[in-house]
């Protein structure tokens, strides 16, 4: 009686079911959001409060003893806002606030804002001990584009992503893909 | 122009120069804003150079730069002949350099023009050396030598960056226009110890000891024309605690003040009309705040005391307990816009609520509504870019117990119960 019910009921949404199943494959699935490190950054994972404390300010110093460059982009960019959601679980008011009132007041040093994904990709790979965070699509494109000063991009702790490619350049940079963990 | 404002910051260090070149000149002629306005969105513009940022890490210039205007009916909070005014400009530029890997120079210097609310011009907001002391994963301790920032209250320390309190004029009775340049922060020594854990949450303990100095205009503000004297501040100090529990919206906090002042007359026969005397003020607050998506509240609860020995008469005393809270509300309706209200009530001796023994005591001199200050605020932000804001609000207001100058009411100009007041402000920072 069940089945039958079911099955009734999932001939007459067929069309609808169809539809989904089609849109499943054509709508590209959200893409995520990795964070990377400066090449020489030895921490190869972190934990998400750990990570949250980075970009709270509140951890300044690498587990090296080498200090921490944090690199965002604008606030109302939406990579920007889906990175404080998803990955720092903090809403990006909150974080401003917390960045404003560093600066603002003299209690110490915000992240440096950037004005595209681009630069913050060089940002991270020119400056030791840099953190950001980059759009996994991009991190894929890196592969294919000609940065000038990119020569390689070398990914760790991700399967996935374990790109390992000369590219045309006169400088070596790198960057590292942290993993992290709950 | 507004487009030009809309070209986001570059934030290489040749943009950062020309920037402060273009706030050199805005001091030099604070009136010409929108030209001021020009040449630093000209300079953003034309940041074409590489970026290097290992530069920009060690050194970091930022600023704002805002005009609003503002309207008060019935009382005399900015102005005396209750007209629309310009006087509503706050400019600021702020510098930190990390000499090394543990210490750090910040400085701020900041114009603002608010009409009777605190003197007009530039001042040295902040001007520290920041040590940083210990720097673990989980703890950091910093301690502040030279100028700093009162951080101990709820908008204590962003109370003068336009875009960083949450209304263009705050609860009067916790951040007094006309106590602005004593309370916001003292020349001293801080300290700051932060404690960061996955199963507590993060605790900040602050403290702090100084004094500030007190202008001719600040005692003009206070004490009135007639005090020919001078004012002092002889000691302050701070402490303050705030807990937010781990990954929490919520945040709470507890601050103690103490504080003693004292007055040397000029004498009779300079026409000063007040006698040597020292002053003390207690302030304790508690706070809380919730930063939801959507929704966000806070709020503090405050009581102070205020004693007087001397002053109106050698042998004069005066003991009062006032208290007073605010609740505020902020709703984001969009990314870029959203809704304020807020309900403040404060009343400057708890003995004597609705002011009528303070009319009887000065003989009617001074009316009942000097007892108490309380505000209803509605407003809205609205986030054109991630730098550039505008403001509104308006003010209903009962009470004239947080206009100046403090000590000798002004009855003739605040002649109602009742007053109100808008305000719109452009912001810009970087």
């Amino acid at each position: 009686m069940f089945f039958r019910l079911l099955q009734d009921t999932l001939i007459k949404l067929y069309p609808l079911v169809i539809t989904l199943m089609l849109a499943c494959l054509v709508i590209p699935q959200a893409v995520a959001i990795e964070v990377i490190t400066h090449h020489q950054v030895t921490d190869d994972s972190l934990t998400k409060s750990q990570l949250r404390r980075i970009y709270t300010m509140r951890q300044l110093y690498w587990s090296d003893n080498s200090a921490i460059s944090v690199f965002v982009l604008p606030n109302q960019d939406k990579l920007h806002q889906r990175f404080a959601k998803e990955r720092l679980q903090i809403f990006p008011y909150q974080l401003n606030r917390i960045w404003h009132k560093l600066t603002y007041s003299g209690l110490g040093v915000a992240p440096t804002i950037v004005r595209s994904e681009q630069e913050l990709i060089q940002a991270v790979i020119k400056t030791p001990g840099a953190i950001g965070y980059i759009d996994d699509a991009t991190l894929s494109k890196i592969e294919h584009e000609q940065y000038e000063n990119v020569a390689m991009v070398r990914v760790v702790s991700q399967e996935t992503h374990a790109i390992e490619k000369e590219q045309k350049g006169s400088r070596k940079g790198v960057v590292n893909v942290v993993k992290i963990k709950d | 122009m507004l487009s030009k404002l809309k070209t986001n910051a570059a934030v290489d260090v040749s943009s950062r120069v020309n920037n402060l070149l273009s706030f050199i000149g805005c001091f030099a002629r604070p009136k010409t804003i929108v030209i001021v306005l020009a040449a630093l969105s000209g300079s953003i513009a034309q940041a074409k150079e590489p970026n290097i940022f290992s530069t920009s890490q060690d050194f970091q210039l930022h600023g704002f730069i805002s005009q609003g205007l503002i309207d008060v009916n019935g009382s005399d909070f900015v102005n005396d002949d209750g007209e629309l005014s310009a006087e509503l400009t706050e400019i600021g530029l702020n510098a930190s350099y990390q000499l090394t890997s543990k210490f750090r120079l910040a400085g701020q210097v900041v114009y603002l023009d608010g009409g009777n609310r605190y003197a007009q011009g530039a001042r040295v907001d902040y001007a520290l050396i920041d040590w940083s002391a210990i720097t673990t994963e989980n703890w950091q301790a910093n301690i502040y030598l030279g100028r700093f920032k009162n951080n101990h209250w709820l908008y204590s320390s962003s109370r003068d960056i336009p875009f960083a309190r949450p209304s263009i004029i705050l609860p009067q009775s916790v951040y007094f226009d006309g106590f602005r340049d004593i309370a916001v922060g003292s020349d001293g020594i801080a300290s700051k110890i932060s404690y960061s854990t996955d199963d507590y949450g993060n605790f900040d303990w602050q403290i702090s000891y100084g004094t500030s100095p007190i202008s001719d205009e600040q005692t003009t503000n206070i004490l009135s024309d007639y005090a020919q004297g001078d004012a002092e501040q002889d000691y302050d100090a701070q402490t303050s605690l705030y807990w937010q529990p781990a990954f929490s919206s919520w945040r709470f906090g507890i601050s103690l003040l103490d504080a003693g002042f004292t007055y040397d007359s000029a004498g009779v026969s300079n026409g000063d009309f007040f006698f040597d005397s020292d002053f003390t003020f207690q302030f304790y607050t508690l706070n809380a705040l919730y930063e939801g998506e959507t929704w966000e509240f806070s709020g503090e609860v405050y009581q102070q005391r205020f004693t007087m020995d001397g002053f109106y008469h050698p042998t004069f005393e005066l003991d009062n307990i006032g208290q007073g809270f605010y609740l505020q509300s902020r709703y984001k309706i969009t990314q870029q816009l959203t809704l304020l209200a807020r309900y403040e009530d404060f009343y400057l001796d708890k003995e004597d609520k609705d002011g009528k023994k303070l009319e009887q005591s000065t003989g009617g001199q001074v009316p009942y509504y000097f007892g108490f200050h309380k505000d209803v605020t509605l407003g809205l932000n609205y986030d054109f870019t991630s730098n550039f804001a505008l403001r509104a609000e308006y003010h209903w207001v009962r009470g004239a117990g947080r206009l100046t100058p403090v000590v000798a009411p002004n009855p003739g100009i605040n002649d109602s119960e009742d007053w109100q007041m808008w305000a719109v402000q452009l912001m810009y920072w970087f």
